[in-house]
This record gives structure tokens, sequence and C-alpha cells, in this order.
């Protein structure tokens, strides 16, 4: 198996002749990691997930879980792992239990496993409760306590946080760190917020228009990201402040009130505003302007 | 360990609970007895008469013959849209096919359900029939329900021949569920061929149509070639078999499943 729960090789989907979803995805998804799979809406990210499930049928290309190819060992993989695709699939008529009983039965899992799973998403308390009257944030939690029945070593969730208030977001967030840290859980989580991913994975796959345009750990991510920020200057004097701080720092733009740098690091920031106060320069404002997605994407296949 | 095929029936029957399907297997059952009764209970000068004279068989007759010729089909043609509907409405197909179960266990379990789910539709028919007569006798002492013996072999033979009329039926209702998504497609499709088999009835190649198959084996068939009645189950039980090893072919190539 080596040191990846999943790996696909040149796995490619298209839908109808020509239209190409995915184009030769190569994902390495290390054991005990937090996998971001990180990409704007349509990127290609539920197509590849369904294909990793079995949910579509695969075209091109190799998909391994657990060491195995999937397509040969598909029961075998399930019973090992666990899913959330798109909204939550929830029975309505019945009660949180009764959902929970329904997936034990067919995993074959202990009782005591409805009990456990319910209190680790902190849903003890509503599982006598008719599914249909859950709030989004509560069928959510129910499908990730779902997922969870069987014990598995890997979860597969796509955009758990979609749709939920910032409160659900951020319990979401802590859930599936807690599952990663405590539990040992491998999770492959989709999203198409960076900052959203950045607050819990610790690698991440980038992909866009079916391409997967970077993959790599956090701290990867975040070397490439901040190459690219910018520190915004806001001064009561352009002018002066740019002569002062030109033939030190690497200026890009000076625009109104405001100087513009690439940023190095938090150091060269504060030796920054450091030359320009000793300088007499009233300094109103120094803020770090990071890349969002849509910038981070045009960066990197500009590369 | 996962369950195996049987203990995925007892999964697909515990999603039934609180249903739609079930209750229109409880109210289908009752609904015809219900309206019997009520005639009876209202107007005794006209049917105690009438019940003298046929007994249990008379109500039987009264019972069956609405509930075969429409009821019953639409019965099926509902049910099976209703408990595909359990995966389509609750948004529940992919985590079905996210679970290790094979193409087949879900195909068959499901098909399974249906079909015990008609069947106790029969039996709960058939129970309320013997209990609406009961009922009307203790309401109106002048019919003779309790005289007579409940014709039990009878009963049985004409609930067997419908069921076997109804499984061509069942099968492609069953298939056309899975197909679409939207209930209405299957429901059309299925009150469609109902209305066109009322219509091409004396057709001498009707044998071959299973959306009135129920009617051919419940009344007499006047222009029809003797024997139809028979040749009919045995028809829907090919029909049936052929449709459902090619909804499973169907299911297992299907390009996106969930």
């Amino acid at each position: 198996m080596g040191d990846y729960l999943i790996e696909t090789r040149s796995l490619s989907y298209e839908f109808s002749k020509g239209e190409k979803i995915l184009n030769d995805l190569n994902l390495k998804i290390p054991k005990g990691s937090v996998y971001g799979f990180l990409g704007p809406n349509g990127a290609g990210k539920t197509t590849t997930l369904r294909l990793i499930l079995g949910l579509l049928r695969k075209q091109r290309g190799l998909i391994e879980i657990f060491g195995k190819d999937f397509s040969k060992n598909r029961i075998q993989t399930l019973s090992r792992l666990g899913s959330l695709i798109e909204q939550p699939s929830i029975y309505g008529h019945l009660t949180g239990k009764e959902n929970l009983e329904l997936f034990r039965k067919t995993y074959g899992c202990n009782r005591s496993r409805i009990a456990e799973v319910l209190d680790i998403v902190k849903l003890t308390a509503a599982g006598g409760k008719k599914a249909k009257n859950y709030s989004l944030g509560m069928k959510q939690k129910l499908a990730i306590a779902i997922a969870l029945l069987h014990d598995p070593e890997l979860l597969i969730l796509d955009e758990p946080t979609n749709g939920l208030d910032p409160g659900g977001i951020i319990q979401t967030r802590e859930l599936i760190n807690k599952l990663n840290k405590d539990f040992g859980k491998t999770i492959v989580v989709s999203s198409h917020l960076l900052s959203e991913v950045e607050k819990m994975a610790t690698h991440v796959g980038i992909i866009n228009k079916g391409n997967l345009l970077f993959q790599g750990s956090l701290s990867q991510l975040q070397q490439l990201k901040s190459r690219q920020s910018t520190v915004e200057v806001e001064v009561n004097d352009t002018q002066k402040a740019g002569e002062l701080v030109k033939s030190l720092f690497p200026v890009k733009e000076i625009n109104g009130k405001k100087i513009l740098l690439e940023f190095e690091t938090k150091e060269r920031v504060a030796q920054l505003t450091h030359a320009l106060v000793h300088g007499g320069i009233q300094v109103y404002q120094v803020a770090v302007m990071q890349n969002d997605l849509e910038n981070l994407f045009i960066q990197i296949t500009s590369e | 360990m996962p369950a195996g095929f049987k203990g995925n029936i007892a999964v697909e029957f515990t999603k039934l609970k609180r249903s739609s399907a079930f209750w229109l297997t409880l109210m289908g059952a009752a609904f015809v007895p219900l309206i019997n009764f009520l005639k009876c209970i209202f107007r005794p000068d006209v049917f105690v008469k009438i019940y003298d004279k046929n007994g249990w068989a008379g109500y039987i007759d009264d019972n069956w013959s609405v509930a075969s010729a429409f009821l019953l089909v639409m019965y099926v043609i509902l049910v099976t849209g209703l408990v595909t509907q359990i995966e389509y409405r609750n948004n529940t197909w992919k985590q079905v096919y996210a679970t290790p179960r094979s193409v087949a266990d879900i195909f068959f379990s499901k098909l399974i359900v249906i079909l015990v789910l008609i069947l106790l539709c029969f039996f709960l028919f058939n129970l309320f029939i013997v209990l609406s007569a009961w009922a009307i006798n203790l309401v109106r002492s002048g019919y003779g329900f309790f005289k007579q013996e409940i014709p039990l072999s009878n009963m049985m033979l004409i609930s067997g021949k419908l069921y076997l009329s109804i499984m061509a039926m069942i099968g492609i209702q069953y298939f056309l569920s899975l197909r679409f998504k939207n209930i209405i497609v299957p429901i059309g499709i299925g009150v469609g061929l109902l209305i066109s088999g009322f219509i091409i009835r004396s057709w001498e190649h009707i044998n071959y149509y299973p959306y009135i198959y129920s009617v051919l084996v419940y009344f007499k068939n006047p222009g029809l070639k003797p024997g139809t009645a028979n040749s009919v189950m045995i028809n829907s039980t090919i029909w049936f078999t052929v449709v459902s090893v090619f909804g499973l072919i169907y299911m297992t190539r299907r390009k996106e499943r969930g």
C-alpha cells in the first residue's frame, strides 16, 4: 500500500464526447492526512470523489484504495471507508437512530456504535427525532455519524460545510480535526474555499477544469501563496515613503495613499514599518493581502 | 462483517416504517371492503336479499371485481414507485451504492420488499373482506355471513391467480421506477399502458400485454381463445423473469449510480 491510502493514475473522465471533466488526475492521499481537495465549483471534485466511490463508472486510468485496484475490490474497499457525497443522504421519515440502525445492519457493526457515533458528532439528544425535522447542520452531522459507524480508516467528505452557517462550519471543522487527531482517520475533504481548507488540511490538492494544478503539504502551499502575497501600506505621503523604501524592499506599485510591496516574511514587514516610522512617515495601516483561490489558480497556472 | 443478502432485505424492510408505501398498502387493502361495508349497512333492503342468495361468493366477487380491474393495477404502479422513491426523495441512492453491497443485492432486496408488500396487501385485502362481512352482520343481523362457512380455499385460489397475473407488471414498473427519478414518469407510463389495455382488450394477442392480465384472469373473456387466463399467468411469470434479468443488467452497467 505504501504511504498512500488513495492513489489515482491518469484518471480521466468525460461526460459526453469531447467534454472532458477530468484529465490525467494523479492523486496521492497520504495515510493519516486530512487531504483538502480544493477547487472552484465545476472543477471536477465531486466527479473525482464519485469515481473513487464507484458511483460513476471509470472510463480511463487506475484507482487504488488501500493499495488495491478499486474496481476489483469494490465491496471489500467500501467496507473500510465512510463517505458523504454532496447533500446528506438521510431517510427523513426515520429518526436519527433508525437511520443509523439501517446502516449499522448493512455494515454489520455492534449496536453500541450507534450511541458512540452520536456522541462523537454531538447528536445524542436528537437521536430520537425524525431526521426530516433536523436542521441542515444536524443532517450533516448525522451523515458524518453514518460514515463513521463501521469505524472506517478512511473518510471521504464532499463539501461537508456547504450551506452551513458559521457556527456549523466551525463545528464541522472541529469534528474533522478531532477525527483525524484523536481517532487517526485519514480524511479527504473537498471544498471550494481555500481559507476553509487551510484551517483543517495537512495536505492539499488543487483541481481546476479537471486538471490537478497543485498537490503537496499545506506548508508547501503556504510557501507558494506567500510568494505572491502583497503588503499594503497606507501612509500620509506615498511619494516620500516610496523613495525611502524602494532600495530596501520590493515595491510593486504606488497608488494614491497606498504603497504595495511584495510580501517576503513577517520579519521583513516589521523592518518595513520600522523604516517608515523612522523616516518620519505616518503609517495608518499595514495589511498583508493574501491570494484568494482565484488568484492562486492564475498564479499556479502561469508557473 | 457486512450484512449478507438476508440482512439487507431486513434493512430494506426497515425503510418502509412510516413510509407512504406502507400506508398505501394498508389503506389500499381496506378501501374496497370499507365501501362494501358502508353499502351493506346503509342499504340492507337491497343487499340482504342479494347476499342471501350468493353468500360469501357474491360478497368476495363484489370486492375482487372492483379491485382486480383497476385498483390492483393502480396499487402496483404506485407502490413500486413509492418504494424506489424512498431513495430518490431522500437523496440516498448514492449512500446505498457506497455501502459494501453488490448491485444484485440492492436490486433484488428491493424487489423482494415490493413482492412481499404486495403479498401483504393481498393478505390484508382478504382479511378485510372477512372482517367487513362479519362487521356487516354485527351491525345488521339480517345478513347471513355468520351462518355460512368462509370459502378460504377459493379466496386463496383467486389471490394466487391474480398475484401471478400482476408479476409481469411488477417487474416492468420496478424497472421503470429505478430508471426514472421522477415518479410521474413510471406512473404515467403505467396508467397509459393500463388504459391502452382496456382499449385493445379484445385483440387476439392480448395475452402478451401485461397491463390487462389481472382483468383477463379474473373476468370471463368472450371472443378470446379458451385458456387465455391460464396462458397469461405463464406469460406474466416469463415477463417478470425477463424484465428482472434485463433490469439487473441495466443497473449493473449503468454509467452513473446514485
